[in-house]
């Protein structure tokens, strides 16, 4: 056991623990209040993770709603999850199925995310990223927990709380841009990515944008030549 | 559920790693974190919470500040913090 990588995976987990804890709240005061048990909250946690299709498979059991139908729902939420662990198998060449089935077990778009933004870290190193999935894991139970028992004494649209994912995720992504082709792709994205939504129904967007700019950005590579330096301060927003 | 929230999360990520990728999809998959990033956060600020296109002024107000913080400082932990603040404050204002 490596502690230091086990240390700074922890510490590293923290802003999403931060993000974590009060949905994790949200979705086990929801849990409860639509008569899943308090073990049936926790387990779902515990095993599901995975913050939309839980909130979904809630709403769904609301309405009537059960089995299959959540079963295909959940799937299609999570397949953008084929994209991140194609890229995160790049970093873990030689670590055994046993690790490699833990570590993606808890891949999220927020461990993801954080673990992309200095891939030197991850690179053959599961125990930093282990650390960093499941002290984020851990947050979402105990915040599903907490939140089956005392959800009802917070008020979610207060405090900040609706803005703490999406800061995380603004900031993980500016972490990305280390050249102007990286600009131009964020733009695409982010302009295709509205597109697609508007018209395609569940999280097809997501993987859609997610292949097509990426073709791009190999398409383009080869024209837009590396820049000596970032444009100053220009967020690339549309 | 576990079970299908596990299976795209497990097969790329144990399959691809034994398999020696071609460069070209090697490179593609470098793009990918920015790419899905980038239609996380976008759409955000555009559509409401059941998925209907209408814009989010809090949020695309609070964002602001949020992305010049983030770029000029590239912490995690000031944007999150930032960010929540200020949608807070917004929420005061109107």
């Amino acid at each position: 056991m490596d502690h230091h990588q086990i240390k700074k995976g922890m510490i590293d987990a923290l802003p999403i623990v931060l993000g974590y804890l009060p949905v994790g709240v949200a979705f086990g005061l929801l849990a409860r209040q639509a008569g899943l048990t308090y073990a049936e909250i926790g387990l779902m946690s515990l095993l599901v993770y995975a913050g939309a299709s839980q909130f979904i498979a809630v709403e769904m059991i609301l309405k009537g709603m059960a089995g299959l139908p959540i079963l295909i729902t959940t799937f299609l939420i999570n397949l953008r999850h084929l994209l991140m662990s194609s890229t995160l198998s790049l970093y873990f060449q030689r670590n055994r199925p046993f690790i490699l089935a833990l570590l993606s077990a808890q891949l999220t778009d927020e461990s993801f995310a954080m673990a992309m933004s200095n891939p030197s870290k991850i690179e053959n190193q599961p125990q930093y990223l282990l650390a960093l999935q499941s002290t984020s894991h851990l947050a979402w139970i105990t915040g599903s927990v907490l939140g089956a028992f005392f959800g009802g004494l917070i008020h979610f649209q207060s405090y900040g709380i609706p803005f703490a994912l999406p800061a995380l995720f603004i900031c993980l992504l500016l972490l990305q841009l280390r050249n102007l082709l990286h600009f131009y792709l964020m733009g695409i994205a982010g302009t295709l990515s509205i597109l697609f939504k508007s018209f395609l129904p569940g999280n097809w967007y997501l993987i859609l944008t997610a292949l097509i700019t990426s073709g791009l950005g190999i398409a383009l590579e080869r024209r837009v030549c590396p820049l000596k330096g970032l444009p100053k301060g220009g967020t690339g927003k549309e | 559920m576990g079970i299908v929230t596990f299976l795209p999360r497990f097969f790329p990520m144990v399959f691809l790693s034994r398999w020696a990728l071609p460069e070209k999809i090697k490179k593609g998959l470098e793009y990918f974190p920015i790419s899905i990033l980038s239609s996380i956060v976008f759409p955000l600020f555009f559509f409401n919470g059941e998925g209907r296109m209408e814009i989010q002024p809090h949020l695309l107000l609070s964002s602001i500040p949020v992305f010049l913080f983030a770029w000029k400082v590239k912490s995690l932990w000031g944007s999150v913090l930032l960010g929540m603040a200020i949608y807070w404050g917004l929420g005061w204002i109107f």
